[in-house]
């Protein structure tokens, strides 16, 4: 079975995996979406598949046939930055790191859907990707940042 | 006792002395190294510039990118996976379990049920005293195939079932099943100083309360879990571990081999908060199958296993008499406390808070541990002082409710100037301004002389509470910092970073100490075999047990490289110095780090640091919370709307990363207070809410505003380096300081958290 992933085609056997997750994390070497809950609860295996947010451990692999799928690892262009992981990093806002390529691709599709949320809409929109080191208040700001176009600049 | 030789070229070790040790509140007396020399405190007034700056996060960008490695992104060559089969029930006596028939599965390679463990491990015994308890394990070439044969597995198990006690009041009951062959509960603990029946009698006050608190799970969102690989008779473990020598031991000892033999590493791991502090049935599990069948094995915890059977804040339920004179002054504080542990853990009890936090000279505590059919217990982030916490400090806010005296000014009026507990003095101790600074930030007005609230249906509320915890650190902690023939700077030590930073400060003190730019310096931690030893990142330990030693370190290093400077430049060592990773003589720039060791070749500058003992004095770190809430009286809904901290830690390496400690610490203590709480079924003992949907951590919807801050300064009387530990203190006051702004919201005091709809509303009706 064949679909893209972070913009090359890849294929994989669903027999094997048959979730997304697994597919990603086990037969293609892309670790950045986590396995936490496998259940739809915490958003630690957020990805995208034709630009909306899916939780990959819900996510049979078999219905991706033919998608575009994109993690972490392909948020970044080239060597450049996506301007949220910039400011990520400046606002300090991963601690352990673990639920943070999920929450960098929640707010990737928020700031896509909407570029300007208040800060009520970055909170309703990222309380799917929980965080067990609270780093909510510098997620906000992350995202915040990049909204007001300050970039990464804390 | 031991002499070490003095030659010509001393290698500047130390006599061996005892020293006072505080982990996780229990103190131990342990033999330590003392250090050849201790360089002189960095003070308040010393001048820093690297240290107490915000550099940022030096494995940022690893983090952002997906690139950092968790224990189970490992993928070793012919890996298998191993899947453990658990308890279905709280007591009882497995009968039979059919191995074969998981043997037959596709994919299986091995199977272990009961007896095929080592003893010391403890794995797969046949009596079942918790639900969740390792049974029998499977290990297949995928985690599908573990997977199915562990359900087969488990389908064919029979069990015996006998009677258990889940619950603190089934344990004690007269007829209590009996849940542990020595029984269910331990010798009541009594701690008592001065005189608690002449206190109660001066008293003009006396306020009694019981207050009853969860079992909290820490949930960190990377389960437990471990990849080992043995070649030959040398093991490696890959584990996500906060104590990377600790799981060296413990692998050691269960499997009787040596230490040398094993070798722990761990890289990135995605939170620990207390839970992972050893080896674990996952570790083993893993090692005894890489053993038997010759090739890496991997076993992570479901997200079922990691919220049944990785440990747990244990509940309590605490009896609370406080005794005071009508202008506030404490007369007796009493404590009587019943700790339900599950099958196992250690003491680390709510009372001892009762003994630091204020001045009071008759305290007496009890408390009495309870063993329960449940997985045992094991630190979880202020362990003790958060349950203590909130039965002290909601105590105190009712007592000034009662004397109609300001929560803050009942405070300052009590404010410890002295550890009582330990009859010691504080190296440094700044509670007043804690709640000075607090009050100004968060415009505290006292609660009593408010207005009465109007009659809107969403009520308003505002709380404070306080905390300390012993954050002093100690030896033994050992350090090298290694310059390169480039300039660049290694710094080796064998600690671990949970995402709190460590990686990062480490560095930092490094390059502040050894006058080198931070961008080269590296920290090298996480590999039992390659780094000197330090200990578990518990207790709040890292920053003031293992930053003195790599200070130290970094002092030898840049002693030694001045001596090979002031030979090239033929100058006296004195008139040198260093700054920005170039030497000065007479403060003018005379050569740069790199060309120095480019011309001193391969000759090897290293420094060898170690941490000295404390001294005679108690290091705390503590802090006050105020909160403001709101509660809808109709539908029990609280609300947290914003939370302010102030906290005094001495020196502050990082303040960023420092920052991001209080809010996670405040954002899990949001949760104790409102949400998370451990269901056990009591008629069929296991846990009905084993997941993250119904055991409710916060999510950033939950989160308020939260105003952080630490009060400048530095310690110089707790270590060397002026810092004190910073982890743990956040969590303390929260929940308290949250229910006493729901007892102003509402007018009622809730004494059980979490404060759940159900809890006020039932409150509300009273
Ligand atoms: S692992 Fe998919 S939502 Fe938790
Ligand atoms: S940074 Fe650790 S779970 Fe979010």
């Amino acid at each position: 079975m064949r679909f893209t992933v972070n913009g090359s085609p890849r294929d994989v056997d669903p027999a094997r995996s048959p979730t997304l997750l697994a597919a990603l994390r086990d037969q293609l070497g892309i670790t950045g979406p986590k396995l936490s809950c496998d259940h739809g609860e915490c958003g630690a295996c957020t990805v995208r598949l034709d630009g909306e947010l899916v939780y990959a451990c819900l996510s049979l692999t078999a219905a991706c046939e033919g998608t575009q799928v994109q993690t972490v690892e392909g948020l970044a262009n080239g060597n450049a930055l996506h301007p949220l992981q910039e400011s990520f990093i400046t606002h300090d806002a991963a601690q352990c790191g673990f639920c943070t390529p999920g929450q960098l691709l929640a707010a990737a599709t928020l700031l896509e859907q909407k570029p300007h949320p208040t800060d009520d809409e970055i909170r309703a929109a990222m309380s799917g990707n929980l965080c067990r080191c609270g780093t909510y208040p510098k997620i906000i700001a992350a995202i915040r940042a990049v909204a007001d176009g300050a970039g990464g600049a804390p | 006792m031991s002499e070490k030789r003095k030659g010509k070229h001393t290698t500047k070790r130390g006599r061996f002395v005892q020293t006072v040790v505080e982990v996780e509140g229990r103190t131990e007396t342990r033999v330590v190294e003392l250090p050849a020399f201790e360089p002189p405190p960095w003070t308040a007034a010393t001048p820093l510039t690297i240290v107490g700056t915000s550099p940022l996060r030096v494995d940022a960008a690893e983090k952002v990118t997906g690139r950092a490695r968790y224990t189970a992104d490992i993928v070793r060559p012919g890996m298998l996976h191993a899947v453990i089969v658990r308890a279905p029930l709280a007591k009882g006596t497995v009968t039979a379990m059919d191995l074969d028939a998981a043997r037959a599965m596709p994919g299986v390679r091995a199977v272990m049920g009961t007896g095929d463990a080592p003893a010391a491990t403890r794995l797969f015994r046949r009596d079942i005293s918790y639900a969740g308890q390792p049974l029998a394990a499977v290990c297949a070439e995928s985690l599908d195939a573990a997977e199915c044969a562990a359900r087969v597995l488990a389908t064919s198990l029979r069990v015996d079932a006998a009677p258990h006690a889940v619950i603190v009041d089934d344990a004690i009951a007269p007829d209590a099943p009996l849940v542990r062959k020595d029984g269910n509960t331990t010798a009541p603990d009594v701690v008592e100083r001065g005189d608690v029946a002449r206190g109660l009698a001066a008293a003009e006050v006396t306020i009694t309360r019981e207050y009853r608190t969860p079992v909290a799970l820490h949930s960190a969102l990377e389960p437990h879990g471990a990849v080992c690989e043995w070649n030959g008779e040398h093991l490696t473990v890959w584990e996500s571990t906060q104590g990377i020598f600790r799981v060296r031991s413990d692998v050691a000892k269960a499997l009787t081999v040596p230490q040398a033999k094993v070798r722990v590493l761990k890289d990135y791991m995605g939170g620990g908060f207390g839970a992972k502090n050893g080896a674990g049935a996952h570790t083993y599990t893993a090692a005894l199958f890489a053993r038997q069948l010759g090739a890496p094995v991997r076993c992570i915890n479901d997200r079922r296993a990691e919220q049944t059977d990785s440990g747990n804040r244990p509940a309590t339920v605490q009896k609370v008499t406080i005794a005071a004179r009508r202008d506030g002054t404490l007369t007796a504080l009493v404590l009587d406390a019943l700790i339900p542990l599950g099958i196992s853990g250690w003491e680390g009890g709510p009372a001892q808070i009762f003994h630091e936090l204020y001045a009071c000279p008759n305290v007496r505590t009890t408390e009495i541990c309870v063993y329960i059919n449940a997985s045992g217990m094991q630190a979880f982030r202020g362990p003790g002082y958060v349950e203590g916490a909130f039965a002290l400090e909601g105590a105190m806010n009712a007592l000034a409710r009662a004397l109609q005296i300001d929560p803050v000014a009942l405070r300052l009026k009590n404010l410890a100037t002295r550890d009582e507990r330990a009859n010691r003095e504080f190296s440094g101790n700044r509670l007043d301004e804690c709640y000075t600074e607090g009050m100004r930030r968060f415009g505290w007005t006292s609660t009593v002389h408010r207005p009465p609230p109007t009659v809107t249906r969403v009520k308003h509320g505002i709380g404070v509470a306080a905390q300390t915890w012993p954050t002093g650190g100690g030896p033994p902690s050992y350090a090298d910092v290694r310059i390169n023939s480039d300039g660049s700077v290694d710094v080796l030590a064998g600690t671990q970073d949970l995402g709190t930073g460590a990686r990062t400060i480490l560095a930092q003190i490094a390059a502040e100490a050894l006058g080198a730019r931070l961008d080269t310096v590296r920290a090298v931690i996480g590999d039992t075999e390659r780094l000197p030893y330090t200990g578990n990142s518990w207790g709040s330990m890292t920053t003031p047990s293992v930053g003195p030693a790599v200070r130290m370190a970094a002092e030898e290093a840049k002693a030694r490289l001045l001596e090979a400077a002031a030979q090239m430049l033929d100058a006296p060592v004195e008139s040198l110095s260093t700054n920005d990773s170039q030497v000065l003589l007479d403060s003018v720039v005379a050569l740069s780090f790199s060309d120095l060791c480019r011309k001193l070749g391969n000759v090897h500058i290293v420094g060898h640091g170690s941490r000295g003992p404390n001294p005679e004095l108690a290091i705390v770190t503590v802090g006050a919370q105020f909160a403001e809430v709101e509660v809808d009286p109709e539908t029990g809904v609280v609300r947290v709307l914003r939370v302010v901290a102030v906290h005094d830690a001495g020196r502050i390496i990082n303040p960023a990363l420092a920052e991001s400690q209080l809010h996670g610490g405040i954002i899990q203590g949001i949760g104790y207070a409102l949400f998370e709480e451990r269901h056990i079924d009591r008629a069929r003992g296991v846990t009905l809410n084993a997941n993250l949907h119904d055991y409710k951590i916060p999510t950033m919807a939950d989160v308020p505003a939260i105003d952080a801050s630490f009060l400048d300064g530095a310690d110089p009387a707790a270590n060397h380096i002026g810092a004190r530990g910073i982890a743990e203190p956040p969590i303390i006051p929260t929940a308290p300081a949250i229910a006493a702004a729901v007892a102003d919201a509402i007018g009622v005091e809730v004494c059980e958290i979490p404060l759940t709809p159900w809890r006020v509303l039932t409150a509300l009706a009273q």
